[in-house]
């Protein structure tokens, strides 16, 4: 379990993480969203004493990380694949990690096997792709089989293989009753492994729940209607109050009328339907939705010149 | 503790530049002075090789090997925060300072040893090569020879505390090296001159700290500075307060 209460972080006059507080649940993967800029790393970073806050606590199964005695037994972190001296064989990059933590050798080469890397384990790490180093940074976090996990944008640089495995790793590791916090990007991800989201914007918690409440309170939700008549049942439709968009020439999504209205109207008007089926907007479109005033980046429109 | 010595060990071990650089501290004093024993022990030439002349060299080179092992450990840290290692480290041991002392203590040791190798494998295969070549050499044939090897050794150990402090400090190895060498080099020299001429005490650059730890290697100090122990403890002070400056920064501030 992870609690994090009122955290604070600001760098000079710029307020990373805002009085930030959630819990991490054990047995579930939990995701941590947020828009760039919006102190998900910031936070990782202060929740394991690395940075400094200026104000808050974040407590591992009641007790704060640096009292810790042997943390990489209790707390697994992988902030950055890049944390590694190019120069050093991933083998050695483990074995101080290791010897820091009393923990034995032959771990390594075990943790080594297990994400993949042992035949390259003695090769020095600026020979390793992006998706090697991932891989070398999940073995550190395994190193001391802790029963927290953080980790932050492990699926980066990683292939279609190596993202499932990851996906793999951490509801295995859940579903063996660990805590596990996890941030990504790639929200398709996160709505395939975790059960509760964490949801931040600016520095400050926006919203925290499950997945399924949260796509259910902010998703959109429309109707899709496929039949060979869809012209004429378009003004129909708009009548009745629907907001109709055409896919294509047999397809039409409405908006703002529920299923049974759509399917009574059709019978009424005797229109042949070929699909009428409920539609719920994506984690993606949700996140968008919920974030879209904390975005602090934002991209221009493409194709829309003057 | 012992977890975090040998983790700082095996991370002092595993890079190629400190092998690199700690062989050049090695080799470098030990060619010198070997090859001046082979070439200056014939005792029938004019220039006959004398004690005193021997470990004159011998120390006087170690001086470059105790500034390479400054470098060595001032990379020992700043290449942990260039990399980004700094922050799995302290995510591993969060009480900051335990890993600060450890660190600190393997390059500082490793330092240590490397130029009591120097010293030992100088005076025992100098001697022996100069005996070959019909020049006899005897420590106590210069009272000050052993108190300015063991000085070398420990200016060895004070030179990697304090270039280890200049690393907790700047964070970053040009700034750090920069500082280790140019200062004793060429600061030094040139705010001792001007302090000098300001208090019109030409003996004021004895007391710059690198000036004066330096002494510690020097045979001859008959020149009204500071004596071998006086030169050890405030250079040692020195680098004590340095460190505790580096611990400081390093337990206050983000990774």
């Amino acid at each position: 379990m992870i609690t994090v209460a009122d955290l604070t972080k600001r760098f000079g006059s710029k307020l990373a993480v805002d009085h930030l507080g959630f819990d991490v649940r054990p047995g579930v993967v939990t995701g941590f969203l947020g828009p760039n800029g919006s102190g998900k790393s910031t936070t990782m970073r202060c929740m394991l004493d690395l940075d400094r806050s200026q104000s808050g606590t974040t407590l591992f199964d009641g007790r704060p990380y640096r009292s810790l005695h042997r943390p990489l037994h209790e707390v697994g972190a992988l902030l950055d694949a890049g944390y590694v001296h190019p120069g050093r064989s991933g083998r050695n990059h483990l074995r101080w990690l290791a010897a820091s933590n009393g923990i034995a050798r032959r771990r390594v080469d075990e943790v080594l096997e297990l994400v993949g890397l042992g035949s390259v384990g003695g090769a020095r790490v600026r020979s390793y792709s992006l998706g090697m180093k991932q891989r070398l940074g999940l073995a550190g976090v395994l190193l001391g089989d802790p029963h927290t996990v953080i980790l932050d944008e492990p699926a980066n640089g990683l292939d279609p293989e190596g993202i499932r495995w990851i996906r793999d790793v951490l509801t295995h590791l859940a579903g063996q009753g660990r805590t596990v916090l996890v941030s990504s990007h790639q929200l398709s991800e996160i709505s395939l492994m975790a059960n509760d989201l964490v949801v931040i914007g600016q520095g400050r918690l926006i919203e925290q729940c499950t997945v399924a409440d949260f796509v259910d309170r902010h998703a959109d939700r429309w109707v899709r209607v496929k039949s060979p008549a869809v012209a004429g049942f378009a003004s129909t439709l708009s009548a009745a109050g629907g907001e109709v968009v055409a896919v294509d020439d047999t397809t039409l999504d409405v908006h703002g009328l529920a299923c049974e209205q759509v399917g009574e109207l059709a019978a009424r008007e005797a229109i042949v339907l070929h699909e009428l089926s409920p539609q719920t907007g994506s984690l993606e479109d949700a996140f968008l939705k919920v974030t879209a005033a904390a975005q602090e980046y934002r991209s221009a429109a493409m194709g829309g010149g003057a | 503790m012992i977890n975090l010595l040998r983790a700082e060990w095996i991370k002092l071990r595993t890079v190629t530049m400190n092998w690199v650089l700690g062989i050049i501290a090695l080799a470098f004093p030990l060619v010198v002075a070997l090859l001046t024993a082979y070439f200056r022990g014939d005792d029938t030439g004019f220039n006959t090789l004398t004690t005193r002349d021997y470990v004159g060299v011998l120390t006087g080179t170690s001086v470059v090997s105790a500034l390479l092992c400054g470098v060595v450990a001032a990379a020992s840290i700043t290449a942990e925060y260039g990399f980004g290692t700094i922050r799995p480290t302290f995510a591993a041991t969060p009480k900051r300072l335990h890993v600060v002392l450890a660190k600190g203590a393997v390059a500082v040791g490793f330092g240590m040893v490397l130029a009591t190798i120097v010293q030992l494998i100088g005076w025992f295969a100098g001697s022996a090569i100069a005996d070959g070549r019909g020049a006899t050499m005897d420590l106590a044939f210069a009272d000050t020879a052993v108190p300015a090897m063991v000085g070398t050794v420990l200016l060895t150990g004070m030179m990697a505390l304090a270039g280890y402090s200049l690393g907790m400090i700047t964070r970053s190895t040009p700034a750090a090296v920069s500082i280790l060498i140019v200062w004793p080099l060429i600061a030094e020299g040139l705010v001792g001159g001007l302090l000098g001429l300001i208090l019109d005490d030409s003996d004021v650059g004895r007391w710059m700290p690198f000036q004066a730890g330096i002494r510690m290697a020097v045979l001859d100090l008959n020149d009204g500075g500071p004596t071998r122990l006086a030169a050890g403890i405030y250079f040692g002070a020195v680098a004590l307060a340095l460190a505790s400056l580096g611990a400081w920064s390093v337990n206050r501030r983000d990774a």
